[in-house]
């Protein structure tokens, strides 16, 4: 276990030069001839039945090709499925991607304008006349769950989606015997991934083309172009609402502005945009315009937990109880009440805890729809279980770290099945918090506390542990989970007569780099020189199957692994080909920068044969191809992942907390992590630091909000503030490296990784700044006036007269 | 407020000059992506607070998305494509913002951009601030001039960086016997 110093690995990017001059295209660069414009007629309304839609004025006005309402949506379309629809007991709903009697949320769809351009589609959205019977909101936690609160879904008995439940040992009931027992509420606010480019497609259902079979008088091709994480998801359940074969459909990915997760999940507006095209006949574009985003881009995060925490008297927890419950919104996304779930296998992070107990529960409420977001449920589930330890420090009057040290997880352990139902893979997770804490030492951070509260300012330093499963499979146990959806993931290699190699993924490009990082897995594997190989993305016909497409950190370990194995297969093909041509046996081969030597590099002046002349050889010249050899070089992989491998690391965040305002700043940030193999370390270090940033937005400055009628109060960059550069500190990153067992590509996940604990750490951080000990921070993102309020009550009092 | 009558609008756009029909309502942002095909410039929130839509003109940053079409009449605009790539018969030198193309090559180094949509606006931005600064800016002022450009996926620090190198070395050569 070595840290990664390797500085050839820090290859530019592929990506970057057209992106830098504008020339990349995204899906809003993009329009075919002939396309109409969408805009979607959204509810200003949290709950209300819709008792009638006039689209009449709006269908006469000029440019107006259609007006859709939900009742044209279910003659062409089924109800949405729901990806984790997983929980025993876990309630249904037969929504259709337009609300059809009742809306749900704020910015639920109620018709859709196709016009010829997208102003003429505006003008005519505010001609739909709608009549609403208002119903009361259902906003709080408390009241939803009341006997006489309103039924979001009248279907079901009350507006619990799902209650799962998962424990070890003797559960919560261990809580009684031991001798020191903290209880916390802890509260986390509502944020969302809030990438900068919104989300949009192009619909094209034409009604013939190549590729469609014989098949007369059915309605043609649908090809969509779409800004989604997981274009072979989107297909299926296109495929599956619309009622054609998956094959009948083309999802195309263009450039990404940014997915963390909001573009994971599938939503309605791709499913009306494809009818519209049925529709009109013409290609239909739709594009999310910013308010729309925050009403219709999934939200995450909102969760109330109750937690408890035993330990003995020496410090050694012996019992964990977190009862997590989730804020959903008025409809159940793409990911169900996923994000919440997930506490109940991850809830006690890093630590061994014989008896542990989780809950988490779902509860509908009049807000738009919870889905992913970076880190998914792990964020949530961290800050219960850290939120608890530094409360169980103050209550023992001991150090954080050293109490974290005596209960985390040893390298010995390793594998280590935490109970419930996670085995944490590999690593030393102590000395990854033993390297953070004597990093920041060293590089002078408890200096600069002492000498800033030399001066009266409020500076603290906080620490914190993650845990994060990573590369999401096996496909058989999600299956049996039960999902319809595997873990796996396809990739093909091909070397060409020049000698050039193309990858093909069905993994997404969304700024995390996979054009640089999977060739550089290719190359590494292969012996190719870096140059030579390309990686191909973003369509369905060309480019293989992944099941779950990119997101819970998928693309090193799963992709990884795929694109390793075909280079390695495709590797055994050169050899056989060179060994051929050279009459030299494979075993006395080698390769490097895409040349075959007889021999090593070093000994073998002349004899070697070049990746161009193996390209010739089975493309072309094929008279020199060996006898059992077929024409071309191609390879084909499918990994399917044995278990989630488990990414972890420490985190350290130094902060102020103004002492006029009560506003807390970041100044400085520094994480140890342990991805495994590490294949660029820029992008590994960039993924860390973007992650860290998005969550120190939702830590201190972001919060979706709603007043008690449902109305959402930010919808604008001004009310939601996400971080801007001069909210961000200097970071800095060191990496341990523990290989994961049975991971072809020797990586971890860690797109999601800066996420996980930056609230626990800058909660911690927060306290170790203020008076008052530890774990007296319940809810996050932090108030200014809650931390003022601490600061004025610690301040001596100023005598009457001086 | 609606869109039936529309005005000829003239204007030089990276140098060229170009005449086209645009409605009142028109932003500038719309005409250059939709009607000049200029897609290099982004618009992410169409109020004026994420920066992504920034071009140059008449010599200065502004928010195409807050400016009608109209109001850039006989104005000189200067979107990515041009400031990247200098027109025919052009220097970089001659151009609003000479060193756009080496800030362009320090993010790259620095990996201070991921998905990309907001560099172009990023770059106008951080080559107008250290086109401005003439090379005396710390790492707080870069960080305050960026306050009106959002990134979301970088954490700003392979950006700022940039802006350092790139401008700093400027008042390094100039401090430097020639």
């Amino acid at each position: 276990m070595t840290g990664d110093h390797d500085e050839s690995k820090r290859v530019l990017r592929a990506e970057d030069d057209g992106l830098l001059d504008g020339t990349h295209r995204f899906i809003d660069d993009l329009e075919p001839r002939g396309t109409l414009h969408l805009a979607m007629v959204r509810s200003p309304v949290a709950h209300a039945r819709v008792l009638s839609i006039d689209t009449a004025a709006a269908g006469a006005m000029p440019g107006v090709h259609a007006v859709l309402t939900g009742r044209d949506i279910a003659q062409h379309a089924s109800p949405t499925p729901i990806g984790w629809n997983h929980i025993a007991g876990q309630r249904q709903t037969q929504s259709l991607a337009m609300a059809t009697d009742k809306v749900r949320y704020v910015g639920h769809i109620v018709a859709a304008v196709v016009a010829a351009t997208r102003a003429a589609a505006e003008d005519a959205v505010e001609a739909v006349e709608i009549e609403y019977d208002l119903l009361p909101a259902v906003m709080d936690l408390d009241a939803a769950r009341r006997d006489d609160a309103p039924l979001l879904h009248e279907s079901w008995p009350d507006n619990v989606l799902a209650v799962d439940q998962h424990s070890s040992g003797e559960g919560r009931a261990a809580l009684a015997s031991a001798s020191t027992i903290v209880d916390l509420e802890l509260t986390i606010g509502r944020a969302f991934g809030c990438p900068l480019e919104t989300r949009g497609v192009i619909a094209d259902w034409g009604l013939a083309g190549p590729g469609m079979g014989n098949r007369s008088g059915s309605v043609g091709r649908l090809v969509v172009d779409l800004n989604s994480q997981s274009p072979n998801r989107v297909r299926e359940v296109l495929a599956q609402v619309l009622g054609v074969s998956v094959s009948d459909i083309l999802v195309r990915v263009p450039a990404i502005g940014g997915g963390f997760g909001a573009k994971a999940n599938y939503y309605g507006e791709e499913i009306i945009t494809s009818i519209a095209s049925k529709v009109c006949g013409r290609p239909v574009k739709y594009i999310e315009d910013r308010y729309e985003s925050f009403v219709a881009t999934s939200h995450a995060r909102e969760a109330h937990l109750s937690v408890s925490i035993g330990a003995e008297s020496d410090g050694t927890v012996v019992a964990f109880r977190n009862d997590v419950v989730g804020t959903l919104g008025g409809e159940v996304s793409s990911v169900g009440m996923g994000p919440v779930w997930v506490s109940t296998r991850a809830g006690i992070g890093s630590y061994q805890v014989p008896n542990a107990d989780i809950t988490t529960t779902g509860v509908m409420t009049n807000r738009t729809p919870f889905g992913s977001f970076r880190g998914w449920g792990s964020p949530i589930a961290n800050f219960g279980i850290e939120r608890a330890i530094d409360a169980l420090a103050n209550q023992l009057s001991v150090d954080p770290v050293e109490l974290r040290l005596k209960n985390m997880v040893r390298p010995d352990q390793m594998p280590f099945p935490n109970g419930l139902g996670w085995r944490l893979d590999s690593g030393d997770y102590p000395e990854a918090l033993r390297r953070a804490r004597s990093s920041v030492t060293d590089a002078g951070w408890f200096d600069e506390v002492d000498g800033a509260r030399a001066d009266g300012r409020f500076v603290g330093v906080g620490f914190a542990n993650f845990v994060e499963a990573t590369g999401v499979g096996n496909s058989r146990k999600m299956g049996a989970l039960p999902m319809e959806q595997g873990g796996f993931d396809e990739a093909v290699v091909r070397m060409d007569s020049t000698g050039t190699v193309q990858v093909f993924t069905g993994q997404t490009a969304m700024g995390q780099g996979i054009e640089t990082t999977l060739a550089q897995v290719c190359a590494l594997e292969l012996g190719a020189t870096l140059d030579d190989v390309r990686v191909l993305f973003g369509d369905t016909d060309s480019c293989p199957y992944t099941g779950y497409g990119t997101g819970g950190c998928r693309t090193a370990p799963v992709a990884g692994s795929s694109v390793t194995l075909a280079s390695r297969d495709l590797r055994a093909q050169v050899l056989d080909v060179a060994s051929s041509l050279l009459g030299v046996p494979v075993a006395d081969l080698t390769i490097s920068d895409s040349t075959v030597f007889a021999g090593t590099p070093f000994e073998s002046a002349g004899e070697h044969v070049t990746f161009a002349d193996i390209g010739m050889a089975a493309y072309r010249k094929l008279n020199r191809l060996p006898e059992h050899h077929s024409p071309t070089l191609h390879a084909r992989a499918v990994w399917d992942p044995v278990d989630r491998t488990i990414g972890y690391g420490s985190v350290a965040v130094m902060v102020e907390v103004c002492a006029d305002t009560g506003i807390t700043t970041v100044l400085r940030y520094h994480a140890v992590d342990d991805c495994g193999y590490v294949v660029n370390p820029a992008i590994v270090d960039g993924q860390i630091m973007g992650a860290f940033a998005q969550v120190l937005g939702s830590s201190l400055m972001e919060e979706l909000r709603y007043d008690d009628d449902g109305n959402p109060l930010t919808t604008t960059f001004r009310d939601y503030l996400v971080p801007l550069a001069g909210d961000v500190p200097p970071m800095t990153i060191e990496h341990m490296e523990s290989l994961p067992p049975d991971v072809p590509s020797g990586s971890k996940g860690v797109g999601e990784a800066g996420t996980i604990s930056a609230m626990s750490a800058i909660a911690q951080a927060v306290e170790h700044a203020l008076p008052g000990g530890y774990g007296w921070i319940r809810s996050i993102p932090l108030n200014p006036e809650t931390l003022l309020s601490r600061i004025n009550a610690s301040r001596p009092q100023l005598p009457v007269s001086s | 407020m609606k869109g039936d009558d529309t005005h000829r609008l003239s204007m030089s756009v990276n140098g060229r000059r170009v005449v086209i029909e645009v409605e009142p309502r028109t932003t500038l942002a719309d005409a250059l992506r939709e009607q000049c095909g200029l897609t290099g410039t982004k618009v992410g929130c169409e109020q004026g607070s994420c920066g992504a839509c920034t071009v140059m003109h008449d010599g200065q940053q502004i928010r195409s998305c807050l400016m009608f079409a109209v109001q850039a009449q006989d104005a000189e605009v200067w979107t990515i494509e041009g400031l990247s790539n200098p027109p025919a018969g052009q220097q970089a030198s001659e151009l609003p913002l000479p060193k756009l193309p080496d800030l362009a090559s320090a993010l790259k180094r620095n990996h201070g951009l991921q998905c990309g949509f907001c560099t172009p606006g990023m770059l106008i931005a951080g080559a107008a601030l250290g086109h401005a600064a003439s090379g005396r800016l710390d790492d707080a002022e870069i960080r305050e001039g960026l306050s009106g450009n959002i990134c979301r996926c970088t954490g700003y620090q392979g950006i700022v960086q940039s802006i350092a190198e790139t401008f700093r070395a400027e008042s390094t050569d100039s401090e430097a016997p020639s």
